[in-house]
């Protein structure tokens, strides 16, 4: 367990910290700037990944559209076990991969993980956090003129959640937490411009649906009661992640229209 | 809904739980305990509680509040008045006032806007307060404001004052240290840019100068008349420094985050004798004990040493000696012939030693 700890801080950990805070001291010591730049730029980096997966997420929807997959649905609809050494023969057939969706992303789960575990770490507020922050500073660099960090940035403390905030914008006596707002809105379209339309009763389609409903307002709620550098960080990647699908013509426009519409639009 | 739906709540549950795991670790308002004692008691505040111990057989004698209230959680120092209060700033961001022989409350003072981190001062009748919103305050003994001082930092330590001059000493994050008027909070003089921040509690001498460490690894000698730096002295490999020197005769005694430490003549910050870590990642993060011609320092491996203000090792004894997990980040404290520490990761928060280091007494908090 030590060996994965200090695998973990000088391999992902360590790197990101550090990289994060010399982006701090390039940008006139702003750390929401840093938080926006570095989050681009591990985007950025990870986008053969990010490409991959897009890639392979169409070629099995388009498999899994296709009459053969369709067929060997029905046919073998009572024995699960036949069903997926079928698919399995599918899979090579068209030589596609299962995994080809899911590998990308896991190889990416330990940098998200890692780059929200340095914005948090990077915003020491308290002794023990402080001295964690120091054991995984380079000792090349002076980053003893940055530290503490300023964590402020536009109407916010990048340190404390958006709902310890003294003074959120006030409409008719109520707060509005923008920034959670903005972390739901941000998910809900990423999530739903990605997301290619299917057929109704679809087991895929349902599963979507709820995720698109469920996912933005977990990641709000994350949003609201965690340090609000970590909200910034989702907001860019959302908007990043929605952008780097549009340059590769992957965003699916139809599919924040109602379905109901949809369907209506296509019996017309 | 169907079996896949639910799959999928219980997959965002699971991240939920990963990701509150991984915001606790960096997360969590924590922070080691704070320690003061009298004749009497050693006062502990440590996460929800501040206890109050018997010195004479380490038992509890009181704590504070009643019941644990997650939201309620003690860091700081606890400061004794010269009126009989107990002073205890919290991460709730009040400041609690209670008797130091039962626990009971007296006021809280409410109008600070983060945690205290930092130990309250008293003195001539007022406590002054600082706290993480960058803001001293000062309050009389029932716990009404008397002014505010607004740094450009936070300031984690306690202040100081020379009486002689009239001054308030406080050390900030900011990378300087302020001198404040204690009668209506004026700034007098504030450093230049001292490399680093200052988490340290200043240590003063009669001679009209005082003397921090930062994080910049230099300890620096300042002139308590207008702030100038008069000397400095630097670590090595420019290893950086939490906490506060001890000046006992003379001479300046303190520790850095690579485990070295010092002696240092005051008058010239030249180096009397230093002591190398004899363990990679060694930590001293509280400042020094000295009593008569001892030296007591602890790290973060739960040592306590015993030396010689002469720069010789005479003991060491760890706190957890059967497991080895406990640390140490707090000085350690003196009063009634015992030396006191205050643990963590470990169940016994306080135990108390003899001047030959022999265990006297340990207390563990009853759940």
């Amino acid at each position: 367990m030590e060996i994965f700890s200090t695998l973990w801080s000088s391999l992902i950990l360590d790197p990101m910290i550090n990289s994060l805070m010399w982006i701090y001291s390039g940008l006139g010591e702003n750390f929401g700037l840093a938080i926006i730049v570095f989050t681009i730029l591990v985007r950025l980096l990870t986008y053969p990944l990010t490409a991959s997966q897009i890639k392979s997420t169409k070629n099995m929807q388009e498999l899994q559209k296709s009459k053969k997959w369709q067929d060997i649905q029905k046919k073998y609809k009572g024995d699960r076990e036949k069903l997926a050494q079928e698919q399995m023969n599918l899979y090579k057939e068209m030589g596609v991969s299962p995994f080809g969706s899911c590998l990308p992303t896991l190889i990416q789960f330990p940098i998200i993980i890692g780059l929200y575990q340095a914005v948090i770490r990077a915003l020491a507020v308290t002794p023990i956090q402080l001295l964690e922050l120091t054991r995984h500073i380079y000792p090349f660099y002076a980053a003893a003129l940055l530290i503490p960090l300023n964590n402020l940035f536009l109407w916010m403390d990048l340190s404390q959640p958006e709902k310890d905030f003294s003074t959120l914008p006030d409409i008719a006596g109520f707060e509005i937490p923008i920034l959670a707002l903005l972390v739901v809105a941000t998910t809900f379209l990423q999530s739903r411009l990605m997301t290619p339309p299917s057929t109704t009763g679809d087991q895929g389609a349902n599963m979507g649906r709820a995720m698109n409903l469920y996912m933005p307002l977990f990641m709000g709620y994350l949003a609201y009661t965690f340090p609000s550098g970590l909200a910034l960080y989702f907001v860019t990647s959302n908007v990043v992640g929605i952008l780097q699908y549009g340059v590769m013509g992957r965003l699916d426009w139809r599919n924040l229209i109602p379905s109901r519409f949809t369907s209506d639009t296509k019996k017309d | 809904m169907n079996r896949k739906q639910y799959i999928f709540i219980l997959l965002f549950i699971g991240i939920a739980v990963m990701l509150s795991a991984c915001a606790g670790a960096a997360n969590t308002a924590t922070s080691w305990p704070g320690l003061t004692v009298d004749d009497q008691f050693a006062y502990v505040a440590y996460n929800t509680q501040v206890y109050a111990v018997d010195l004479s057989n380490g038992k509890e004698v009181w704590r504070f509040p009643d019941e644990p209230d997650n939201s309620v959680t003690f860091f700081a120092d606890p400061e004794l008045t010269d009126d009989g209060q107990l002073i205890v700033g919290g991460y709730d961001f009040n400041l609690y006032s209670l008797e130091p022989d039962t626990g009971n409350d007296i006021w809280v003072f409410s109008g600070a806007e983060n945690r205290y981190i930092g130990a309250a001062l008293s003195d001539d009748g007022s406590i002054f307060a600082p706290d993480a919103d960058e803001n001293l305050y000062s309050l009389d003994s029932d716990g009404r404001l008397q002014w505010t001082f607004t740094s450009e930092g936070e300031s984690w330590a306690q202040p100081v004052t020379d009486d002689e001059c009239s001054c308030l000493f406080l050390s900030s994050m900011d990378h300087t240290v302020y001198a404040i008027d204690p009668q209506d909070g004026k700034q007098k003089w504030q450093t230049e840019e001292l490399g680093g921040a200052v988490v340290g509690t200043p240590a003063f001498n009669n001679d009209g100068i005082i003397y921090v460490g930062t994080f910049g690894g230099r300890l620096f000698a300042i002139d308590a008349g207008d702030g100038s730096t008069i000397n400095e002295f630097a670590t090595k490999d420019n290893a950086w420094i939490w906490s506060g020197p001890t000046l006992a005769d003379g001479v300046l005694y303190f520790g850095d985050l690579k485990g070295n430490f010092y002696a240092v003549d005051a008058e010239t910050l030249t180096q009397k004798w230093i002591r190398e870590p004899e363990q990679d990642d060694e930590e001293i993060i509280g400042s020094p004990l000295v009593i008569d011609d001892h030296v007591f320092f602890t790290n973060n491996f739960g040592d306590l040493y015993k030396y010689s203000t002469e720069g010789v090792e005479i003991d060491v004894v760890n706190v957890d000696p059967r497991d080895g997990n406990g640390k140490i980040y707090t000085g350690p404290k003196s009063s009634n012939g015992l030396i006191i520490v205050a643990a963590i990761q470990v169940d016994e928060l306080l135990v108390a030693y003899g001047p030959d280091l022999t265990k006297k007494w340990d207390f563990i908090p009853a759940e």
